[in-house]
């Protein structure tokens, strides 16, 4: 078995999905690496396993009933409803779907245009967000971005909602060009104020995820910014920036920090240049097909999400028919990662953040409830020795295990629940090599 | 945040060997505690300690100016919120200093390169490491010297060859039977580990390492504020996770932790829309926090030990943006507290309203010089080992 092979498909299967279902790593494998690549790098026109989830049943709610009526007990219980079906929705999607790279770039969407719930409140746009980036997912930047800054659920977080003409609001300005389109220092304090004039005019009811123009809140004056001058609306302005050669630098520069490495920089120009017309599967491709997948250093830690869904995946689990459901958000509060909620508008923080004795605590009472539901029927069926434990690293996509995780792993070959809960707990699953 | 991610991994410990350490080693009385509290989002300072007097104030922020009768005037110029009571009683009480004006030179509005100048004490170019982290770098090897609570690790304990540690929220269950038994091997590194490898094998050893004095430190009451009386608008912190912080804080420091940084936070600052209630409910919950775990440093007979410092990354616009809420701005006041505070009076010149940079407040007092006071007078090192270059002070402290 050649072991750098095996490395390099662990981390194809997981950074660019979320870990393999059974039997999935040592088919890959069995291709050889080049084949594996193009094959994670598909994804196929229809996913069965993804298009088996149902999706939430999501109505617009209404604006909050007053405070102390009754009507808000009934309300609230709607609204928190809504939300879990929609977080779980999500998380049967990515543990479900027969093909890892769709979902997997809706989650790193999700975390570069981090919206978050605490302040939407309502399911519906959250949950048109989350179509939308997955629709744009692998398309054209220019598109996904032309849609983001006048989406609902973003104008509401991003207080785009109040910003007219009269009363701007830099919030959406700035951290559209800060964090989701250009990178710190490539504009300065002057264009966020007029950038914040050009997104005027757009309101959103955010319990129903609509939005709308009103051209008389709109600043129409021609405004000048980033070398340019004239009359701009939101779209426009996204175009343009978009078209920046700052945002062919910043886009890369994110992905290898989520995929490869969130220590080392990106230096390899043909990253560079597989984005220059803004097409995210040649950028995606690119970074998959670098020499950095097979640099030792690239290690990184599962984040809890990655985690999660990794081991659902090779277990057979669907999230949301655990008991008491809502349980798995749960877990996932408690080791700071709760979909569609990141912490700020900055994302979620990424490998030794997530490693301490709190996650560590949380990730072995997390194990123990998702195992409840697990299958074992791809270890059980291999003979309890040695095999067993080589049959687990191909179950769970982990390249090798270190001697110290097989010499624990030996002691639990005969109860194949235990063995799992070694492995999913160990620094060789926890950290993806 | 610009140095979070730095190369250096957190020596992960448990609070079994920071009570055992208490135990074995306890910090000598008379060593003095840092306790950090980091407002992420940007607090408005105008809000906070407020011009009242000012017309221009109430001028400029129509429908967000705190109204005369929901504050509580410090002097004839300035006042605090009014949900700031507990904050008041220290203030009268000597033990509460605020430093006017703070911020840095070249203001930068984003909240993410802002905080990380502020947690790398390095305005000037980026820097990978926190400035707590660098005092570690100026000791001997000791995990438990500085604590952040929460989940992830703050960037200021980041140094260049030491590491500050975390530690959880809630009480920490451990483990039994096989199980633990099994797992506690996990937790032994092994010679292909690579780094990120190590740190999780070392979380897990430390998770398995809790001994049975753990949960009972855990479970017993935090310490009784024995020093004041209950205040108005105490309850508004009772819930929030500052108190939960600084409850575990203030168990560890009286089971006698020989932690000398602890490093807490409370979030939710970014006030673009709909600031009053927010801003308000927020600053009455660390005024009562920090007032509460003030007083129960007196009940642990740590408050000739303990200072408190408060900031957040930035103020916030002079002018009011329109949507009942402002937009990112400069300078802010700083809060120093506890008995050894020279308190009960100002530091750093009041930002003037009528001269203002690009609508923003001017900075009259560099950050630099609260850290070089806390360096220097609180972890007794020389300032310059920690920031290069930097001089000067504020005389904050009872010396």
């Amino acid at each position: 078995m050649n072991t750098a092979n095996r490395l390099e498909l662990s981390r194809l299967i997981h950074r660019f999905g979320f870990g393999p279902k059974p039997g999935e790593y040592a088919a890959l494998l069995a291709t050889g690496i080049t084949t594996a690549r193009t094959t994670v790098l598909t994804p196929p026109a229809v996913d069965a396993g993804a298009q088996a989830i149902t999706p939430p049943t999501l109505t617009d709610l209404g604006d909050y009933p007053p405070q102390k009526s009754a009507a808000l007990v009934d309300f609230q219980k709607a609204r928190q409803d809504q939300i879990l079906q929609t977080q779980l929705w999500w998380l049967d999607r990515m543990a479900s779907a027969d093909h890892g790279l769709q979902e997997r770039m809706t989650w790193f969407w999700h975390g570069h245009w981090a919206t978050a719930l605490g302040k939407v409140q309502y399911a519906l746009p959250m949950y048109n967000q989350n179509q939308l980036l997955r629709t744009t997912a692998l398309g054209n930047f220019k598109d996904q971005a032309r849609a983001m800054i006048v989406d609902s659920a973003m104008l509401f977080w991003l207080d785009g909602n109040s910003n007219t003409d009269k009363s701007p609001n830099e919030n959406l300005a700035r951290e559209f060009m800060e964090l989701f389109t250009l990178g710190v220092g490539s504009y300065t304090e002057n264009d966020v104020q007029t950038v914040a004039k050009a997104l005027t005019g757009y309101r959103t009811v955010r319990s129903a995820g609509t939005v709308s123009f009103n051209p008389k809140q709109h600043y129409s004056q021609p405004i000048t910014f980033l070398g340019t001058t004239g009359v701009f609306d939101a779209p426009a302005i996204s175009d343009y920036i978009t078209s920046l050669p700052a945002n062919a630098q910043y886009i890369p520069h994110r992905m290898w920090y989520r995929f490869i490495s969130s220590t080392s920089p990106l230096l390899d120009q043909s990253v560079y240049d597989a984005f220059a017309n803004r097409d995210i599967h040649f950028l995606v491709t690119a970074l998959a097909s670098s020499n950095a997948m097979s640099n030792p250093l690239h290690s990184q830690v599962k984040a809890p999400v990655d985690w999660f869904v990794s081991v659902c995946r090779a277990l057979q689990v669907t999230p949301s028919t655990l008991p008491i459901n809502s349980n798995v958000i749960r877990y996932l509060v408690a080791m700071g990662q709760e979909p569609m909620n990141p912490p700020n508008v900055g994302g979620w923080p990424a490998d030794e953040a997530w490693i301490n004795i709190s996650s560590a605590q949380t990730r072995l009472a997390f194990s123990q409830y998702i195992l409840q539901k697990a299958r074992f029927d791809s270890i059980t069926a291999v003979a309890a020795d040695d095999h067993r434990i080589d049959a687990l690293a191909d179950l769970l996509g982990v390249a090798q295990w270190s001697e110290r995780t097989k010499s624990v792993l030996r002691t639990a070959l005969n109860d194949p629940k235990q063995m799992v809960l070694i492995a999913i707990n160990s620094p060789d699953y926890v950290v993806n090599a | 945040m610009g140095v979070s991610g730095a190369g250096a991994i957190a020596t992960q410990l448990s609070i079994a060997d920071i009570v055992h350490a208490g135990q074995t080693r306890p910090l000598p009385s008379g060593t003095p505690i840092l306790v950090v509290v980091t407002l992420y989002g940007g607090n408005d300072g105008l809000n906070t300690v407020i011009p009242h007097t000012d017309p221009i104030y109430k001028a400029s922020r129509p429908g967000i100016y705190v109204p005369d009768s929901q504050l509580i005037p410090l002097d004839s110029e300035l006042a605090l919120n009014g949900t700031m009571t507990g904050f008041k009683t220290l203030w009268d009480a000597g033990d509460l200093a605020i430093v006017r004006g703070v911020g840095y030179p070249t203001p930068d509005l984003s909240h993410f390169t802002s905080m990380a100048i502020w947690q790398s004490a390095s305005p000037d170019e980026s820097q990978r490491t926190g400035w707590i982290g660098r005092w570690l770098d100026t000791q001997s090897h000791d995990p438990m010297q500085a604590i952040g609570l929460g989940s992830v690790l703050p960037p200021l304990l980041v140094g260049e060859n030491e590491v500050g540690s975390v530690l959880p929220l809630g009480g920490l269950v451990i483990p039994s039977g096989t199980t633990s038994y099994d797992l506690h091997k996990l937790g032994s590194k092994d010679p292909s580990d690579g780094p990120l490898q190590a740190a999780a094998a070392t979380a897990i050893n430390d998770l398995l390492g809790l001994s049975k004095n753990l949960t009972p430190i855990l479970k017993m009451p935090a310490p009784q504020p024995d020093n004041l009386p209950t205040q108005a608008g105490g309850s508004f912190g009772s819930d929030s996770s500052l108190s939960q912080q600084l409850d575990i804080v203030a168990k560890l420091i009286a089971a006698q932790a020989p932690t000398k940084v602890w490093a807490v936070s409370l979030g939710g600052f970014d006030t673009h829309a709909d600031e009053v209630k927010g801003q308000s409910t927020l600053l009455g919950t660390v005024s009562s926090a920090i007032t509460r775990f003030i007083g129960q440093m007196h009940g642990s007979n740590r408050q000739n030990d303990v200072i408190v410092l408060v900031h957040s990354e930035f103020g916030r616009r002079v002018a009011a943006n329109g949507t009942q809420g402002t937009d990112h701005g400069t300078a802010g006041p700083v809060f120093v507290i506890g008995n050894g505070v020279d308190g009960g009076k100002f530091y750093g010149e009041e930002p003037s309203l009528s001269k203002l940079v690009d609508g923003n407040l001017a900075v009259t007092t560099d950050f630099r010089d609260i850290y070089a006071t806390l360096i220097e007078d609180v972890l007794k090192v020389p300032a310059e080992q920690v920031i290069p270059g930097w001089k000067t002070k504020l005389p904050l402290l009872l010396v």
